[in-house]
């Protein structure tokens, strides 16, 4: 099926399934309903059969009563016509109801699937990977998917209703049925030509429309500086022309998707005239009845709109079915991190060692090589460096958010890759750069990592950090709605949030990867208070930004290129005037009290 | 205005009478389009009708012994032309409908887009970028979509069943029983159907809605759900959520099936064909008639199978038509004051009393303070302390909902705001810059700026040396389709744009922070230059402009709780002694 991927945006772990397997695939999902198809299938030939009675009996009819015009062989015929009808009405209603029951069921199922794949990856994934195109796999993709099968169904009937005709048509008059048959080539290429048209004015109406949108969206929201400056017409100018581009591609691209009816409906008008003066012949000279001449009249619609809606949904099922081969991509994309065991983890001492490890993201450039580190349990441990030394990696290794290619990582002694690694998880508590909140209260947040804790110890948590009093700036304390990913909340008090958050669950090993943003002066210092008493009892790993962080800390690892090229303490280090007197200069000066007050000297 | 007006979520919510006299009003500026579709229509409908009339005459021709075939002939020819002229006349319809779709779609934008520049900065200050742009995109479509194929379909197939039954009452008037009972009960069972439908159709939106809005969250949050092993619980929660759509989905489906129109159609197809029959039988119509009735009767299935979607469409559009109507319609409360105080102002500024609130809340509560000339004031206090509410009191973002703000002594009400706003500029928190060249950024607003003194403006704003770095320098283009410039970089091109406009009062919103000691030099110059000789207020979360401002004001939970200069807060205020306390 790779033809169907052409044009569309892939990702890195898009494969093509051949036709066999995407069908194993999607019939894979569809087994356990096996008993519901098949009423579905049922249903849909006996409606597709019911369907064909109509006009074969209405046509049969007209002959019947024309030779014997009694009331009780009309009563007759207009029973039959009605219970066909009815028939029909009723199969088709258990057929699309549990159609969409089965497909209800199978798209909830593959949505499971792709979550639970999508889950299991480690960051490594989600680093390739934007996170909407991702969110989009798991629930439009699997919607398209769905419609194509119900597109599928509807189209089926429609094409095994003309099937059923056509057997019937040629036991009347093989020649007018061969005549009829000639017709459908010319509906599917007039379909096709369209199609292929229609796709590209298509896709010039949406660059246009993506344009015209861009430049709304930027104007408002510089609105205030076009404001100040009073610059309102020459923006105005400008959306006018783009407005007016917009209108004229739209108008090409409208006229030409509308064109097809009138054709198609033009075209099957060239069919039926064919059929009224060949079938009318044919009635002469071949001694049909006028009533199956009639037959033929109402068949040439039959004929002509499956096509036509084959033609119209023939890119939606192309979509539909490149968007289950994605789905099944994710599923299939294997996870990086592998654990060897799932030995029990109890709570740990925090001694972690990095021996002689190698890393790289990509298998490309090594990040870290020949990497070796000891850190004592219970040790604040600040790592330093440029932006791209490595620092982020030797948090996240410990995080078991990423595989490591060579080497060694030891925790208490024990190999990383044997322990359960959601016992392991709970040992850790990370405060990532941009702590991320939940929707949902501040104190769910707080629970977040431990979803047994009572309210009690959730208080308790809370107001560890900076005495509580970050609490009375929230408008109803633990209570607060954080809003749509803590939205309602300041970057600051996200911190602070976050904080609680590992104070509550109490693990043995704290990450944290400080924030660059700043915070106003009065929230920095509860985060200050706050992450003393976080880190005070247990290791900590610290990628730091400030000066109070490196001033603190036990030890500060200075990181080059992966390795490690200077360590000791804040005042030892600076005193050498090496590295990280360097680092202090560009990064840490300006946070200082001397250039404080340096600056306000100069003012002076 | 309240904040009501502007939520997305209720699609279905909607002011229908001014909606709809709006879109009329829309579709009648070009009465030319809807009249031809309408006459297209109608002679494109009556020809195709008419084809099953033509097959109720050759019906009868070819049962009539002897019959010529030029007679069928002539018959198979009106048939093609019929249907070539139904062809035309229905192109004809389409085009000239998507004319007017296209230009309601077009004029809506423009009316909107209009009304949006139009708008005063309290209402852009309120109203969310997401919002404007989902009605100024998706509604705009919306509009679109309510002609073509909206309208387009409910003409189609609402003359679709008007010609057919037209037809039959020239077949024979007695026919019309069957059709008329039948458009009767069409019309109850559409209703009710759209009725049963739509709840559950916004119930399963919504359920998507909230299956989406969950799954984004534990993507982008998948660090924190891994780093707190929460892998299966967020399962659980999204297994629950998909159920939770499959269901309205599968409810939805039951209900789709069940659609009782078509079954209506049914049964009147079958009595229809008897009543027919028995009036043949009694000798008033010929087969061929009946025939023909059959034809027309089959042609009303098409528009009973549509009708649903047909109506959808268009109340969508109507619905999008309102909520583009309620942002047009907001009224701007602010007086502009055209024949106010116009003069050049000094630059001090005093805050009688000032208390403010808004949706109910007060933000800022008895502010008391004055800024002489010239003076450098720092405002400190945490985030959503009312510290930016507060600045924007002074070119009349807001107004003070009691108490005086006075700019050289005159209340900023009295004040042209013109002539206010031209003198008081503000460096916003996250600086905002067009899709254009930095020399066009810089030198917004004032068009007749020359080289010399562009260059001159980042130089002062210390942007010149990171200008330079760039290959086309001045020419360097921003934004999406040019270099992304760092939080500072933007920062100090807004300085520069400053210096060229030469406010006499400058607010600095500035919560960026410089990652390294250099930058930050830059910034610390750039923003000592542009606050000398003029009254300037600085909300910042940097200590060293705190230190060096002439006064601080030091805000809590909307209340000014201390203000003097860095060595008396020292002193005396316990707050602002932590804060430095940990310097030490």
């Amino acid at each position: 099926m790779g033809w169907i991927m052409g044009g569309l945006e892939t990702e890195a772990y898009d494969r093509s399934y051949s036709d066999k397997e995407l069908v194993r695939r999607i019939a894979h999902y569809f087994r356990p309903y096996a008993r519901q198809m098949a009423l579905v299938a049922l249903t849909l030939t006996l409606n597709s059969a019911a369907g064909t009675g109509g006009p074969i009996l209405i046509s049969r009819g007209i002959d019947m009563v024309s030779e014997r015009p009694t009331v009780e062989a009309m009563l007759l015929l207009a029973a039959g016509v009605l219970l066909l009808g009815i028939a029909s009405w009723v199969f088709n209603y258990i057929r699309q109801w549990f159609g969409a029951k089965v497909v209800g069921n199978v798209v909830l199922d593959l949505r499971k699937d792709v979550f639970d794949a999508t889950i299991r990856h480690d960051l490594s994934f989600y680093d390739e990977h934007p996170s909407g195109k991702i969110v989009s796999r798991v629930t439009s993709d699997t919607q398209d998917f769905a419609q194509v099968v119900t597109l599928v169904m509807s189209l089926f009937s429609e094409v095994l209703l003309v099937v059923i005709l056509t057997v019937w048509l040629l036991t009347v008059n093989p020649w007018l049925t061969f005549l009829v048959i000639c017709m459908t080539p010319l509906a599917a290429g007039i379909a096709l030509a369209f199609r292929r048209i229609a796709r590209r004015v298509a896709l010039l109406a949406r660059q246009v429309t993506a344009k015209i949108n861009a430049q709304i969206q930027e104007s408002i929201s510089g609105i205030v500086v076009a404001k100040s400056f009073r610059q309102e017409r020459a923006i105005y100018d400008t959306f006018a022309a783009n407005n007016q581009q917009s209108y004229r591609v739209g108008l090409r691209r409208g006229m030409t998707l509308i064109s097809i009816f009138p054709i198609m409906g033009t075209a099957s008008g060239l069919g039926m005239a064919l059929l009224v003066y060949a079938g009318g012949l044919a009635a002469r000279d071949g001694g049909m009845s006028p009533g199956n001449w009639y037959l033929f009249m109402q068949a040439v619609g039959y004929y002509w709109w499956p096509m036509m809606s084959i033609a119209s949904f023939w890119s939606q099922f192309q979509d539909g079915l490149s968007a289950a081969e994605r789905a099944f991509a994710l599923i299939d994309a294997e996870p990086k991190v592998a654990q060897t065991g799932s030995e029990p983890v109890g709570r740990l001492q925090g001694g972690i060692s990095f021996r002689d490890l190698a890393f790289s993201y990509t298998g490309a450039e090594m990040v870290l090589d020949g990497f070796s580190l000891e850190i004592k349990p219970k040790e604040t441990l600040a790592l330093v460096g440029h932006t791209g030394a490595g620092k982020s990696s030797i948090a996240r290794l410990v995080t078991r958010f990423y595989e490591f290619q060579r080497g060694e990582l030891l925790v208490d002694g024990r190999d990383i890759r044997s322990l359960d690694l959601g016992q392991y998880r709970r040992q850790i508590g990370l405060v990532p750069q941009e702590p991320f909140l939940f929707s949902g209260t501040v104190r769910d947040n707080i629970r977040y990592g431990h979803p047994e804790a009572t309210d009690a110890e959730t208080l308790q948590a809370a107001t560890q950090i900076s005495h509580g009093d970050w609490l009375g700036d929230l408008p109803k304390g633990l209570d607060t709605d954080v809003g749509e990913r803590g939205a309602n909340l300041s970057m600051g008090q996200r911190q602070l949030v976050a904080l609680a958050r590992v104070l509550l669950k109490d693990p043995s090993i704290f990450v944290l990867d400080e924030a660059t943003a700043s915070v106003d002066p009065f929230t920095e210092m509860q985060i200050q208070e706050g992450l003393e008493t976080v880190m005070s009892d247990r290791t900590a790993i610290i990628i730091a930004h400030r000066l109070s962080t490196v001033k603190n800390a036990d030890r500060i690892v200075v990181i080059d290129h992966g390795r490690i090229i200077e360590e000791g303490t804040h005042l030892g280090l600076l005193a050498a005037g090496g590295h990280y007197a360097e680092l202090y200069n560009t990064y840490f000066r300006h946070q200082s009290l001397e250039y404080v007050e340096r600056f306000a000297e100069e003012q002076a | 205005m309240s904040k009501r007006e502007f939520r997305l979520e209720n699609e279905y919510r909607y002011n229908r009478s001014g909606a709809l006299r709006w879109i009329i009003a829309h579709l009648v500026r070009y009465p030319l389009f809807p009249l031809v579709t309408l006459a297209a229509f109608v002679v494109s409908s009556y020809l195709r009708s008419y084809i099953q009339m033509y097959i109720g005459q050759a019906f009868d021709l070819i049962t009539t012994p002897g019959w010529a075939a030029s007679a069928l002939l002539a018959l198979a020819l009106s048939v093609l032309g019929a249907s070539l002229g139904g062809g035309l006349a229905g192109l004809l319809g389409d085009y000239a409908n998507e004319f007017l779709a296209q230009r309601m779609e077009r004029d809506g934008r423009d009316e909107l887009y209009a009304s949006l520049l139009g708008k005063s900065q309290t209402f852009h200050g309120r109203q969310r970028i997401g919002d404007i742009m989902a009605r100024a995109t998706n509604d705009v479509r919306m509009l679109n979509a309510m002609v073509s194929p909206g309208l387009r379909m409910i003409m189609d197939s609402g003359l679709s069943l008007v010609m057919p039954v037209l037809l039959i009452s020239r077949l024979d008037v007695r026919l019309l029983l069957v059709p008329g009972i039948f458009i009767v009960l069409l019309v109850i069972t559409v209703y009710q159907h759209t009725r049963r439908l739509q709840p559950v159709s916004i119930a399963m939106r919504e359920a998507f809605g909230v299956m989406n809005a969950g799954l984004a969250e534990a993507i982008t949050g998948v660090e924190v759900v891994k780093g707190n092993a929460q892998e299966a619980s967020e399962g659980a929660k999204f297994a629950r959520n998909a159920g939770l759509f499959r269901d309205h989905f599968v409810k939805q489906g039951a209900i789709q099936a069940r659609y009782w129109p078509m079954l209506v159609y049914t049964v009147c197809r079958a009595a229809g064909f008897l009543h027919a029959l028995l009036l043949w039988r009694a000798g008033e119509l010929t087969l061929g008639q009946v025939v023909a009735f059959v034809g027309l009767m089959g042609a009303l299935q098409f528009p009973t199978a549509m009708s649903v979607f047909t109506f959808n469409l268009v109340s969508l559009g109507v619905a999008s038509a309102g909520r583009i109507l309620a942002l047009i319609n907001t009224e701007t409360e602010l007086d502009e004051n055209p024949r106010g105080v116009t003069q050049p102002i000094r630059g001090e500024v005093r805050f009688e009393h000032v208390s403010f609130g808004y949706d109910g809340q007060p933000v800022l509560k008895d502010i008391s303070f004055v800024a002489q000339p010239g003076e450098t004031i720092a405002i400190v206090g945490q985030t959503g302390s009312g510290k930016t509410t507060l600045t924007r009191l002074i070119n009349r973002i807001f107004d003070a909902s009691s108490g005086r703000v006075l700019v050289d002594g005159v209340d900023v009400r009295e004040w042209s705001m013109e002539s206010l706003r031209s003198q008081v500029s503000f460096i916003e928190q996250d600086v905002f810059l067009f899709s254009r060249t930095l020399r066009e950024n810089i030198a917004f607003g004032v068009a007749e700026a020359t080289q010399e003194q562009i260059k001159r403006a980042a130089e002062e704003a210390q942007a010149a040396e990171f200008i330079a770095s760039f290959p086309q320098g001045y020419d360097t283009v921003v934004g999406e389709r040019g270099v992304t410039l760092s939080g500072g970089q933007r920062q100090r091109i807004a300085i520069a744009r400053a210096f060229l406009t030469d406010p006499r009062i400058l607010v600095l919103d500035d919560s960026t922070s410089a990652i390294d000691s250099a930058t930050e030099d830059q910034i610390q110059r750039a923003m000592r230059r542009i606050s000398r000789e003029r009254t300037t207020f600085i909300i910042t979360h940097r200590l060293s402009q705190i230190r060096w401002a002439d006064r601080i004001l030091v805000l809590k939970r909307g209340e000014l709780v201390d203000q003097g200069t860095h060595e008396e807060l020292l002193a005396r205020c316990e707050d602002y002694q932590r804060v430095f306390a940990r310097y030490d």
